[in-house]
């Protein structure tokens, strides 16, 4: 069994000081089991401390290292060495921002702006519906839940706004339209009209391609292009 | 090249929150429910509040539900009492407990997805050391959101937040607080982004940022976890409370950290060294994988300071393997799946066929910025600061004592951000406007000071270095030689660093610039957690000294460190408070100093 091996990172890189782009390639020895974000820690650790990238958690709930590697969007916190020579069949491997938001250095992105899309569909509940006795918990069958609750595993780690085929530039993108599928399923939303119109206006559902690009990049493999398909259909 | 630091703009708001996560959020809803005109700003390191540490916590919540007829909320503060190995605040113990089932309330309310029950009513979960009868046996105390009851909360804070029109600055720094008087006027603000330094002036300003993780080699914490509140609090020569006190989780999975919960040994795993020994039966040898949290994770630490551990060479992490391999494929498929599945994501391992990698994962950090029971932030003395409040992991109020028990520490963000929501919103009402007159200094000395310096270090060898010391001498357990030789570390890896150059001369989103605040940070923080750790010469709950094995009643007490110049503390204590016990209630005999064995 290999225990490493030499790689070669070729990064796409930003110095907004300078305003210039360009790629720098790195060649490290990375353990099999290195993840990428550990790569990149390495690199800025031994080789160049100026590189910058997010993360956060680093094992897979927040959703900040996402990056495209050889074009895939995807967590560099869940990538192992090992793992992307199997998948891509190549120790060389292109890293570049995820094209979701302006770069705002090297591998970081203006999450905020990527975010103002969420904040369109309002990821809350508008208007409750009341309680009849106060202070008690609404009641939501295990069944009712279990129709909407993959949609709220979503962390908002923009893979599928990077992955979607849909050109238009106001289109809400995949996990936003998700968060307001989520509170027009969620019983306790009175508001469904507000939604509804949000989600069916011109930058809605209907800008979606159904090439479930979303459904196959979610790193936590929800099936977001099922809950598109549903809205689409009137179904949820 | 020099680079002068000047502030940019100066903001002003009612209240500024250094931190959004959980307790951040709560706080902050409550606010802006009670006064909807209330100017709130909500400072994060993170790039949006959503990814905050807060967002990973799994298990659940403890609430007494007051429909449940076997539990009650007496027995849930007789169990965080006994916890905490008898050193939590009883006040607080008691305010807490009080009032987690409404608090529970709000969070549903508002949107949280709960699992439910057949009856579609929140489930309940048992955990560690939740008991009904003082003990007698376990009790089902925790709701939760599946495996994802932090995110739940953060996903419903962050909406009600929004919705109420806060204001969030995400990726920035709270770099010097403006103190003086006992008053708190707001802090420096160092904007990554745009590279700018800005004043926030503040009728309030509520310290929730957060724990310490990153002190250690391996932790269950967010790369942000840097301890920066407890840090800026020491700068400001305010003290910290009980830093000695740090929880560690006795398998966590070599690279992220992540853990490898208890079931694993519940269901049968057994520990084995090098030599594929089981040394469990040298520990413990009844109890053998089953013994308490705390005495797995020494026995592991052990083996590998005996030089029985492996070395993983990827990450350069000392561990013992957890062997399941024997155990039923229904096992593994049924009881285990997810932990099955973070070893195949993150070590690429199949538990079914291979040895997996574990080690002690640093978890919690008990101890904070002292605050009584309204979150008002304490000095030396024990007077509040006007104007100054502190929530959550960097607080000590202190709820967990020396050692928390599971599903406590999320409860403790929601109820203490709500009660102190509550004292804000009355501070500010009565607060005419922030104080103009605190001058602002500190903070342009120490950056430049980082960006002239010229030594050729590197700051994450410096930082690896750190790690290292605390966790093979200051972790799970600690003896006077071993923490001696960690503060001689320390200062020698202090001077170092104040001379490492910074390579990357631009202000905006320069990450070393933040890497290099962030191990100043670490070390005042390591600092103190091995100072404390000195001077308490017991064990008490997480805190475990191999030369003084016992509780000892004479440290029935908090201790204070204050640290403004690095290496030279003060110490100081602060009484146990006991009210629950003085008070002579029900079954109040449970609430005296009692033997932590369960």
């Amino acid at each position: 069994m290999t225990s490493t091996y030499d790689i070669t990172l070729n990064v796409h890189r930003y110095d907004p000081d300078k305003e210039r782009k360009w790629i720098q390639t790195y060649q490290l020895e990375a353990g099999r089991i290195m993840r990428f974000v550990d790569v990149l820690r390495k690199i800025n650790d031994t080789d160049d401390s100026t590189l910058a990238w997010g993360s956060s958690c680093e094992h897979g709930q927040c959703g900040t290292c996402s990056m495209k590697i050889n074009g895939k969007p995807l967590l560099s916190c869940e990538l192992l060495v090992e793992n992307a020579v199997k998948y891509f069949g190549t120790t060389t491997f292109t890293v570049e921002p995820l094209d979701v938001a302006p770069v705002v250095r090297d591998l970081v992105v203006d999450t905020e702006k990527a975010y103002e899309r969420i904040d369109r569909v309002k990821p809350y509940i508008i208007n409750p519906v009341l309680q009849d006795e106060d202070e008690m918990e609404h009641q939501i069958s295990p069944e009712t839940l279990e129709r909407y609750v993959d949609a709220t595993r979503c962390i908002n780690c923009f893979c599928c706004v990077s992955a979607c085929i849909s050109s238009h530039e106001n289109f809400l993108g995949p996990n936003a339209m998700l968060a307001a599928i989520v509170r027009i399923m969620d019983p306790r939303e009175q508001e469904k009209q507000e939604r509804l119109d949000c989600l069916y206006s011109a930058d809605g559902v209907y800008r979606c391609h159904s090439s479930q690009a979303c459904s196959f990049v979610c790193p936590k493999e929800i099936d977001v292009a099922h809950f598109i398909a549903l809205a689409k259909e009137g179904a949820l | 090249m020099s680079t002068t630091f000047k502030i940019q703009t100066t903001t002003h708001c009612d209240v500024l929150i250094i931190g959004a996560g959980g307790a951040a959020l709560r706080c902050a809803a409550e606010i802006l429910e009670k006064t909807p005109d209330a100017d709130v700003i909500a400072l994060t390191k993170v790039s949006h509040p959503q990814k905050s540490h807060t967002s990973t916590a799994q298990g659940g919540l403890a609430a007494v539900d007051p429909k449940d007829p076997l539990d009650s909320t007496l027995f849930h503060m007789f169990d965080t009492w006994k916890g905490s190995d008898c050193t939590a605040d009883q006040n607080v113990v008691k305010k807490i407990c009080e009032s987690a089932w409404e608090q529970i309330l709000w969070l549903e309310n508002r949107g949280m997805h709960f699992s439910r029950d057949p009856q579609g009513q929140l489930s309940k979960r048992t955990f560690g050391g939740h008991t009904r009868n003082f003990g007698e046996t376990s009790v089902h105390r925790a709701v939760f959101e599946a495996d994802r009851t932090g995110k739940g909360i953060m996903d419903t804070g962050w909406g009600e937040t929004l919705k109420r029109g806060i204001t969030f600055i995400n990726q920035c720094l709270a770099v010097e607080l403006l103190i003086k008087d006992k008053q708190c006027g707001g802090c420096v603000v160092y904007k990554q982004k745009e590279g700018e330094f800005i004043r926030i002036l503040a009728k309030a300003t509520i310290f929730a940022s957060g724990g310490s993780g990153q002190v250690f080699q391996v932790t269950t914490n967010c790369r942000q976890n840097t301890g920066d509140g407890l840090a800026l609090a020491l700068e400001s020569g305010l003290p910290v409370m009980d830093p000695e006190a740090v929880q560690f989780h006795p398998t966590g999975i070599v690279g992220p950290g992540i853990l490898a919960s208890e079931t694993l040994r519940s269901v049968g795993g057994i520990l084995r060294n090098q030599a594929l020994e089981p040394f469990m039966i040298n520990y413990a040898p009844k109890m053998k994988e089953l013994a308490p949290r705390d005495m797995v994770a020494r026995a592991i630490e052990s083996e590998i300071r005996e030089g029985r551990g492996i070395l993983n060479p990827d990450h350069n992490i000392p561990h013992v393997w957890i062997d399941l391999r024997h155990l039923p494929d229904e096992v593994h498929e049924k009881q285990i799946p997810e932990v099955s599945s973070f070893f195949k994501r993150y070590v690429n391992l199949d538990p079914k066929k291979e040895l997996c990698p574990v080690r002690p994962s640093n978890h919690y950090h008990m101890g904070g910025i002292p605050t009584n029971e309204f979150g008002e932030v304490q000095n030396e003395q024990q007077e509040t600061i006007a104007g100054l409040y502190a929530v959550g992991e960097c607080a000590a109020a202190s709820f967990h004592g020396f050692n928390r028990l599971g599903t406590n520490s999320i409860l403790e963000l929601i109820t203490m951000g709500k009660l102190v929501a509550e004292r804000v919103v009355e501070h500010i009402k009565d607060e005419p406007k922030s104080r103009l007159d605190i001058g602002v200094d500190q903070f342009a000395k120490r950056f430049s000071r980082y960006m002239g310096a010229t030594g050729g270090d590197s700051l994450g060898e410096l930082r690896n270095k750190m790690r290292s010391v605390m966790t093979e001498k200051v972790s799970v357990f600690r003896t006077e030689t071993g923490i001696k030789d960690a503060i001689e570390t320390l200062n020698e890896l202090k001077e170092r660093a104040d001379n490492t150059a910074i390579a990357g001369r631009g202000l905006a989103m320069n990450q070393e610039l933040v890497q290099r605040w962030e191990l100043d940070n670490l070390l005042a923080v390591s600092m103190v957690i091995c100072l404390a750790a000195l001077d308490r010469k017991e064990s008490r709950g997480a805190h475990f000294r191999d030369d003084y094995p016992v509780r000892k009643d004479d440290f029935n007490y908090h201790t204070l460190i204050s640290m403004v110049e690095f290496g030279t503390p003060e110490l100081g204590r602060r009484e146990v408070d006991m009210s629950v016990f003085k008070a002579g209630g029900e079954r109040y005999e449970m609430f005296d100093i009692i033997e932590r064995k369960y």
